[in-house]
């Protein structure tokens, strides 16, 4: 169950993002990081990214991600979500989970794909220091490509991160130096 | 002026070349000890050049300068691969830890021979910083650092090549001079 339903005010720069913090309860918590532990997760490399990632989570039937499914996606939260960004209704949800291992990157890019309104992802690595890598960075670019890192979101355990996918919404995951395992459980709000 | 190294100019060599160019999925070869003398300016100043979702990198004039426009190259180019090609342009390229160049920075590019030449030194293969070439269903090429080799390339529109995310825990930076020759 969600433990924290209610959403800070959205900072604006560089676009729009949120964190909200010690989003699920203890025992949800628990059961969540079981399921996805006993999850398969399959490398994937290019010349954008490297990391672990698992099946799509959409239609899995598992009880600990059904809930968290409700949890991220139920119509009062979407709702919830809309309003803090001010965007129109959100429908649908997807999900993944992903592990960054020691090397892994995800380099800048905006997320922009047909449909998706907001990116989201709910940190699940506990004692994550900025000396491990693994930030969720944020750039403002102008109109030359230059981009300027500006914000360096490190993931706190149990926080929900979100922002609003647009053609400015440059990111990147820094890279991991360190064995930490750094996972995460990912996806977009749709249209 | 650089010299090639003689055994890549004998016959049998430039035969064996343009077999091995002729067999590979995407047409290549790698030829380490390209030269047996080597007039690089290593002083060369490379600037900063960024494009946030395409490259982030430095570049500048290409290291052996007039020399890939040399008649002894273009010679060498023509017998060791066959093809009737045109200088189109040079430059220096270096990236350091955090650097990297996307395959989708080149899109919308044509029919071309990639030249790359390596001056990298001291290179770990867990630092990345390696070239890919792709092409629409074939198996990626990849291409590790080794300096004093020469690899070429050649790239038909929608092939597309890049030099992977340089690890920051690297001690070394990656340079090469590349090198884009227009296929007639």
């Amino acid at each position: 169950m969600r433990q924290n339903s209610i959403i800070p005010p959205v900072k604006s720069s560089p676009f729009p993002h949120v964190v909200v913090e010690d989003f699920l309860d203890e025992d949800t918590l628990d059961l969540v990081i079981d399921a996805l532990a006993g999850l398969e997760y399959s490398f994937s490399e290019s010349d954008l990214f490297s990391y672990w990632a698992s099946v799509k989570l959409t239609d899995i039937d598992h009880p600990a991600l059904n809930v968290l499914r409700k949890d991220l996606g139920d119509k009062i939260w979407r709702d919830e979500v809309a309003n803090a960004f001010k965007v129109s209704k959100l429908s649908k949800i997807d999900m993944a989970a992903y592990v960054y291992g020691l090397g892994d990157f995800l380099l800048p890019h905006d997320d922009q794909v047909e449909d998706r309104v907001i990116a989201y992802s709910l940190h699940l690595t506990p004692d994550l220091e900025e000396e491990d890598g693994g930030s969720l960075d944020l750039f403002e670019d102008d109109k030359d490509g230059k981009s300027k890192l500006v914000k360096r979101v490190i993931p706190k355990f149990n926080s929900l991160n979100m922002f609003e996918v647009s053609a400015t919404s440059w990111h990147q995951v820094s890279e991991i130096l360190t064995d930490i395992q750094r996972l995460t459980l990912t996806g977009w709000y749709h249209v | 002026m650089s010299e090639i190294n003689f055994y890549y100019l004998e016959k049998p060599t430039l035969s064996n070349l343009n077999r091995i160019f002729e067999s590979a999925e995407i047409p290549f070869i790698r030829l380490s000890k390209f030269l047996s003398k080597e007039d690089s300016n290593m002083e060369v100043k490379l600037k900063r050049d960024e494009k946030i979702g395409f490259y982030k990198r430095n570049i500048g004039q290409a290291h052996l300068g007039d020399f890939w426009k040399s008649k002894d190259f273009l010679d060498f180019l023509k017998k060791g691969t066959g093809l009737n090609c045109q200088f189109r342009s040079s430059e220096g390229q270096s990236y350091g830890p955090g650097d990297y160049s996307l395959l989708h920075s080149e899109e919308f590019e044509g029919k071309r021979l990639v030249v790359v030449y390596d001056f990298t030194k001291k290179w770990d293969i867990e630092w990345g910083g390696h070239d890919i070439y792709t092409s629409p269903d074939k198996d990626p090429l990849i291409c590790n650092r080794d300096a004093g080799t020469l690899m070429l390339t050649r790239l038909n529109e929608g092939d597309y090549s890049c030099t992977r995310y340089v690890s920051l825990k690297s001690e070394s930076i990656v340079k090469f001079d590349k090198v884009i020759f227009d296929i007639k």
